[in-house]
């Protein structure tokens, strides 16, 4: 399926000056824009044209082409005469693997600027449009922002082809299927949309068709843009919509009946539906044994509480409710806090946003320097601050348990979004105490049980609970005991009966 | 549009959530005051007389199914029928709001922030139930499902704080003030009960097959509820004594406060008051819910969302008349509250339900 975006209809005419004409004027005089003149079978009487854009194309199969074209005709003595139509050249002719006519300049202008070769031929009223894509990409490497220990090191590239290889390299059934879309009016970029025909939840593929259809946009120059104009809860903090760059996730989604959705020049694809708590699970759950990938899952829920509520819980009981901490502990806190002149609130907001600096300074500067950059200010920072009296030792190690938790959780924009949520919490529990940090703590979790992924309970499938799902919630039970689907996908039955291993007594 | 569904296990953890904060929180405290060592036996009595009414709520509504009490009552008799039942359960829920509030400040309050003026918690308790009734009944419901999770961890954490304290002594010996004494003290926690019955008047249509099974979950989750309650009762009679409890308004954070895990956590109540917070926040909601709904059916609006924010003022000034003062808020809900609760929440069925019975052609009709 193609949509096509603001287009004019222009048709080519069976003159070639005029058809030439007509594309230049569309391309106009750009210095990549190449034409190369050939004559068809090596006669002057037939004169015929090949646009493609350098640097886009694979030079060898220009040459290819242009062999066909001139040389083949040729050595076959064919007489161009005979070649009466631009399906006869495609079919006598050519042997690129992709080669298809093309009546309309504008899907020929489209092919042209999406990498591919537009033949003309003088006396035709078609062109044909050839498959030559071949840009330099970065080779595949492991992502570099979802590290796993076991399990596929590979993640997805900038080509969107070869995005979609990996996946089918993974599940090879029939009926996984790709759609194709084109959106934004100017950078025309590939979108497909990956599902398993007989698995994905019903209904779910024309929802994102739909949706991925409304949008009128001049540029999607990353799937980041894409994300935002589907998403269910556009004001909202959470994420419903899962990224990732690892085609064994996306490999797992679409076996689980969801939607992956590949954008062309960016490696991140994204998932739908999607549970909050799948930014919580990681890859490596799977790969290792299950006692392993339950206890380290459970982990990374500790830090996903400690990354949200740790700092508010800290200035909570310090600042309201002292007599709750136990009383050689309170002690402890109380002999650091002595010489910091700022209440435990502000304390507590000087050093998030301090680590949260830290944590951008590192990010957006050079490797080399970020690294530095980070030790200087979490050690001699840190240390400085604690002997100036300015910070507390205490509130050092909360902001850094915290800092280190959020890291814990695998997904890194998710993480981010728990970021912001700390800081009204946070703020909420330095005012109001207890009653604060209960009620924007309530609050939040209202919002966020108010919310859908693609028709989805973002919180399912704790709430609304959903018993076969627990499997793999809290606790990822043996490969053998997760024998069912989301209750969304069509087939939810994805094992036989008694998997557990058995090995016969007294056998080898 | 997705239409709007309770499971049945939502609808199970709504009743829990409705009744448990206020049955462990204040309720004890007057039970004990009546009836003694003997609160668990009228809490026992209780949930039994709950049980009872709230399947004859259900029998209404069976023979309705997807109508509220308010629809049905305008079913029956027309639209002025309709009015009357609207005008009772917004009386109730106002009335309800009392108690609600007089659980949430005082546990708040009194022991963790006595120098916040008590509009703070007022304000902020409302904002949040405003919030959930703006998103809707089905977020609220999800909301229930991990209450009732909390209420699990808060009685775990009671039970492994408790128990070594546990003296079977102090519940003996059983009805040493007699059953009717028992009886007598069990009309508050029917005053308890009532809430999840005008709860179910309104929200049962959107229970999946309220129509099969409504009678049995409603059931159920008293059930439920006195199970989770009976901890309660049982530990604060055992460990703090019968005597003890009576002199405490808010008698659960006694036993809380005493509650210890080692030497080293000596005291966590405050662990225990934010898992509270989820089924008390949630009552808050239901009570915004009830009195917003009831207003839109007076006003003749097809939505109650516009009907939230006057709700909240309504409760709002209502709360704070009876918070205010500790002595009147004891007043109120010892002598008026059950009053109030017991006769709408059990006679409003009744009275339904003998309309139906007579009227059955005309709600065939309406259905």
């Amino acid at each position: 399926m193609q949509v096509d975006q603001g287009n004019r209809q222009l048709t080519f005419e069976a003159r070639l000056s005029r058809n030439s004409e007509t594309i230049d004027s569309v391309l106009g005089s750009s210095v990549d824009v190449q034409k190369r003149e050939f004559m068809l079978c090596g006669k002057p009487d037939h004169k015929g044209i090949c646009y493609f854009l350098d640097g886009m194309v694979d030079s060898q199969a220009i040459d290819g082409i242009l062999r066909a074209l001139v040389v083949l005709g040729n050595e076959l003595n064919l007489d161009p005469a005979s070649l009466r139509s631009a399906d006869a050249i495609r079919t006598r002719l050519m042997y690129s693997a992709s080669a298809k006519l093309c009546g309309d300049a504008s899907d020929g202008v489209q092919g042209i600027v999406s990498g591919d070769t537009l033949v003309l031929v003088d006396g035709l009223e078609e062109g044909i449009l050839v498959s030559t894509r071949g840009w330099k990409d970065r080779g595949i490497e492991e992502p570099s922002s979802e590290n796993n220990v076991r399990g596929p090191r590979d993640g997805f590239t900038e080509s969107i082809r070869s995005n979609t290889a990996h996946i089918r390299r993974r599940i090879k059934d029939p009926k996984l299927r790709f759609d194709s879309m084109i959106v934004g009016t100017r950078t025309k970029t590939d979108i497909n949309i990956a599902y398993i025909e007989d698995l994905v939840k019903e209904g779910l593929v024309d929802e994102v068709t739909r949706r991925l259809g409304d949008i009128k946009i001049d540029a999607i120059l990353e799937s980041g843009y894409i994300e935002e104009l589907i998403e269910d809860a556009p004001l909202s903090p959470f994420n419903t919509v899962q990224s990732t760059e690892r085609p064994d996730k996306v490999a797992a989604a679409l076996l689980e009946g969801r939607v992956a959705i590949f954008v062309d020049n960016t490696p991140v694809v994204l998932i739908v539906p999607t549970y909050f708590w799948q930014f919580i699970q990681a890859p490596d759950d799977y790969y290792d044994r299950y006692w392993v990938g339950s206890f380290f899952r459970i982990i990374r829920y500790v830090a996903f509480f400690i990354s949200l509520l740790l700092p508010s819980v800290y200035v909570m009981l310090v600042s309201f409710h002292h007599e709750m901490i136990p009383t050689s502990l309170a002690l402890t806190i109380a002999s650091g806090r002595e010489v910091v002149p700022f209440p435990v609130l502000l304390e507590a907001l000087l050093m998030e946003l301090a680590f949260e600096l830290m944590r951008e300074a590192g990010l957006r500067m050079p490797k080399p320097i970020g690294q530095a950059v980070s030790i200087v200010g979490s050690l001699i920072i840190g240390q400085a601050a604690v002997q100036a009296g300015l910070v507390s030792p205490f509130m050092v190690i909360v902001v850094a348990i915290t800092g280190i938790s959020s890291f814990a959780i695998p997904s890194y924009t998710s993480s981010l979004a728990i970021r912001l949520f700390r800081f009204p919490i946070l703020i909420a529990s330095g005012l109001f105490g207890l009653l604060g940090f209960a009620t924007m703590f309530f609050a939040l979790l209202l919002h966020a049980l108010s919310i859908r992924s693609f028709g989805e309970p973002y919180l399912a499938p704790a709430s609304p609970y959903r018993h076969s799902e627990q499997r793999d919630m809290v606790f990822r039970l043996p490969i053998w005991m997760m024998d069912k689907r989301p209750q969304f996908a069509q087939d939810t039955q994805r094992e036989g009966d008694r998997q557990m291993p058995r090995p016969g007594k007294g056998k080898s | 549009m997705t239409k709007l569904r309770i499971s049945n296990g939502m609808f199970i953890s709504m009743i829990v959530n409705m009744i448990f904060v206020k049955s462990i929180g204040v309720t004890q405290g007057t039970l004990a005051r009546i009836a003694g060592q003997d609160m668990w036996l009228a809490t026992l009595l209780g949930t039994l007389q709950g049980m009872l009414f709230m399947y004859v709520a259900y029998l209404v509504m069976k023979r309705a199914p997807g109508m509220n009490f308010l629809a049905i009552g305008e079913a029956l008799l027309g639209n002025w029928l309709g009015k009357i039942v609207a005008l009772v359960v917004l009386t109730f829920f106002i009335a309800s709001s009392g108690p609600i509030m007089i659980t949430f400040v005082y546990h708040l309050q009194d022991y963790f922030l006595p120098e916040a003026p008590l509009s703070l918690f007022l304000v902020s308790s409302l904002l949040v139930g405003a919030l959930g009734c703006f998103y809707g009944l089905e977020v609220v419901a999800r909301l229930a499902l991990l209450g009732m999770l909390f209420i699990f961890l808060l009685n775990v954490l009671i039970i492994i704080g408790s128990t070594q304290e546990f003296d079977i002594r102090n519940l003996l010996p059983v009805l040493e003030q007699g059953f009717p004494s028992a009886a007598e003290a069990s009309l508050h926690y029917d005053a308890d009960c009532a809430m999840a019955i005008m709860m179910a008047a309104i929200v049962m249509p959107f229970v999946n097959n309220a129509d099969k099974h409504g009678g049995k979950v409603g059931m159920t989750g008293l059930a439920a509820t006195g199970m989770v309650t009976l901890i309660w009762a049982l530990l604060e009679g055992a460990v703090l004594s019968a005597e003890v409890t009576s002199r405490y308004t808010v008698s659960c954070m006694k036993l809380a406060r005493n509650a210890h895990i080692g030497d080293f956590m000596q005291r966590y109540e405050m662990i225990m008051i934010a898992l509270y917070s989820i089924p008390v926040l949630f009552e808050i909601m239901i009570c915004i819910y009830g009195t917003s709904v009831s207003m839109s059916k007076l006003f003749g609006m097809r939505s109650n969302r516009w009907m939230i924010v006057p709700a909240c003022l309504l409760i709002g000034g209502f709360s704070y008349r009876i918070v205010g003062d500790h002595f009147r808020a004891m007043q109120y809900l010892e002598k008026v509250w059950p009053y109030i609760a017991v006769p709408i929440a059990f006679g409003l069925p009744v009275v339904m339900l003998g309309l139906a019975v007579i009227l059955r052609g005309r709600l065939r009709q309406a259905g």
